[in-house]
């Protein structure tokens, strides 16, 4: 194709946007919105990734005390856990600790606390295991010799929420692409409609084009084009949306609660340019099923 | 340069024409003559190649129309030149911008377009008026513009079907003197009308169509040569 014949191809597609502007208002408005939702689920997966990492760095350790063990015995299960490779004694909370942690995380319901006449929490050990390989450490063989130990009632290690997490991750995943693919039939069949409309509002046009010898290429691109240029418009503002209130919502609050596992990231440059690409496609495809379908 | 065999063309049960064969020189200006239904706006439209016949083949400079594929087909739309009775102008372009869209689908440079452009509208006596959208413009400007349209590409061959169907006399005799010097240039012209005046004392050759038939037509013998 002539080089020339781009420049008036786009030309056309922009006058064709400029003449049916209120449509193209709604349809990219449509492909904002989706692309908005649909981006706000990859964010919160690439999140919730982020802190699986950063927690995932440290492998912590609690090892549940018998109710009455003595010193002798405690002293016992301190030294076999000092003499773990790789692990770090943090210390030793006692029964007492325990409940007074747990009245701070109550907060204005540790009334609720005053029920139990005995304290019902066990006395633990603090094991931290830092920049550790999972696979060499096994941490369930660690858990199960400890659990051996006489005095030792239940260990438990942070890997296990991990893992829940990872599974409540999976879950918004999988959640996220339906939702996404939903999201981008939506964008297709609006897109598609709204080429589908200018081109019947310019059917008396094309009629002409053809009659003076114009290919079906030349007819067909300028819409193909349309939709391009919607879906990466909708894409685009979309993403722009999603920073703004990725910029609010990362501004103060959520640092001042102090949980550091809540440090929020935007969306890496490649994925952005993934939505983006994906958006363009979306609006390529819509343009051609339009002109297809019209055509035929 | 057009030659029909045997071509028919059905709508159903219908039949728009039948078992014409027929020959038309380069340069030649026919005319297509018979009432309305005799299918003469069936006939321009196969040689446009806008409809296919239901039987027989086609011919436009010894390619069969029939076995073309639709991208050669619309290349091929560029040299022949169509006129409509209701113009078929954009509304919403300029004179200017409807002829000149003739141009830009064959991908030519804009300064070329330009100056071709008012060249041509010059040419059809529409000089001065390039700006003006066809409603206000009148019928013979609209129809001028049509032509322009038509043959910016230099056409080797022009089809107009009553193109001076909506016209008033005095209109039409300059429309008929445009196609006349078009002629003279060289280009093949088919034109189809049901007034019987247009033909009076021409001795052009004259096409007379009934019922999908051919009337009155003298055998074309293969010794004849092109004018």
């Amino acid at each position: 194709m002539i080089p020339r014949l781009w420049t008036y191809f786009i030309r056309r597609a922009l006058a064709n946007i400029a003449e049916q502007r209120f449509i193209h208002l709604i349809s990219a408005g449509t492909i904002t919105i989706s692309f908005f939702l649909f981006g706000a689920f990859v964010l919160l997966v690439v999140n919730l990734n982020t802190w699986l990492l950063e927690w995932g760095q440290s492998l912590s350790m609690s090892v549940y005390l018998e109710e009455d063990i003595g010193e002798k015995r405690k002293t016992e299960i301190r030294e076999a856990l000092k003499g773990i490779p790789d692990a770090e004694l943090r210390g030793f909370v006692s029964k007492e600790k325990a409940m007074e942690a747990l009245r701070e995380a109550f907060g204005a319901q540790a009334a609720l606390l005053e029920g139990f006449k005995k304290n019902p929490l066990p006395a633990s050990f603090e094991l931290v295991f830092k920049e550790t390989d999972f696979q060499t450490l096994a941490p369930e063989t660690i858990k199960k010799e400890l659990e051996g130990l006489p005095g030792v009632v239940e260990v438990q290690y942070s890997e296990q929420w991990i893992e829940r997490f990872e599974g409540i991750l999976y879950m918004i995943q999988a959640g996220g692409f339906i939702i996404g693919g939903l999201l981008c039939l939506a964008v297709l069949f609006i897109t598609t409609n709204t080429i589908k409309l200018t081109i019947y509002a310019r059917r008396e046009e094309l009629e002409i084009y053809k009659l003076v010898g114009a290919t079906d290429r030349f007819v067909k691109t300028p819409f193909l084009i349309e939709g391009a240029i919607e879906g990466v418009l909708g894409g685009t503002v979309a993403l722009a949306g999603l920073y703004g209130v990725y910029g609010l919502v990362s501004m103060k609050p959520l640092y001042a609660s102090g949980f550091p596992i809540l440090k929020l990231v935007f969306l890496p440059p490649g994925i952005a340019l993934g939505l983006i690409v994906l958006s363009l496609i979306l609006g390529l495809i819509a343009g051609l099923i339009a002109v297809g379908r019209f055509f035929n | 340069m057009i030659q029909l065999f045997n071509v028919s063309k059905h709508f159903g049960q219908n039949v728009a024409l039948a078992d014409l064969t027929l020959r038309i020189r380069q340069g030649e200006f026919v005319f297509v003559t018979g009432p309305s239904g005799a299918g003469k706006t069936t006939l321009l439209r196969l040689i446009f190649g806008a409809q296919r016949p239901s039987d027989g083949a086609i011919l436009i400079s010894g390619i069969n129309l029939g076995r073309i594929r639709r991208a050669k087909l619309d290349l091929m739309r560029r040299r022949i030149g169509f006129v409509f009775q209701d113009f078929k102008l954009l509304s919403t372009k300029t004179a200017f911008q409807n002829v000149a869209l003739a141009l830009e689908v064959t991908g030519e440079r804009p300064s070329i377009i330009r100056k071709k452009t008012r060249q041509m509208l010059r040419a059809v006596g529409l000089n001065g008026k390039e700006s003006l959208y066809p409603p206000e413009l009148s019928g013979g400007e609209q129809q001028r513009i049509a032509i322009a349209r038509a043959v910016i590409n230099e056409p080797i061959i022009l089809l107009a079907d009553e193109p001076t169907g909506s016209l008033d006399p005095d209109i039409t005799n300059e429309i008929m003197l445009l196609f006349r010097t078009i002629n003279l240039r060289g280009t093949t012209v088919l034109f189809a009308t049901h007034n019987r005046e247009l033909l009076k004392g021409t001795d052009q050759r004259t096409l007379m169509l009934k019922n999908g038939r051919m009337v009155q037509e003298p055998p074309v013998s293969s010794e004849e040569t092109d004018p």
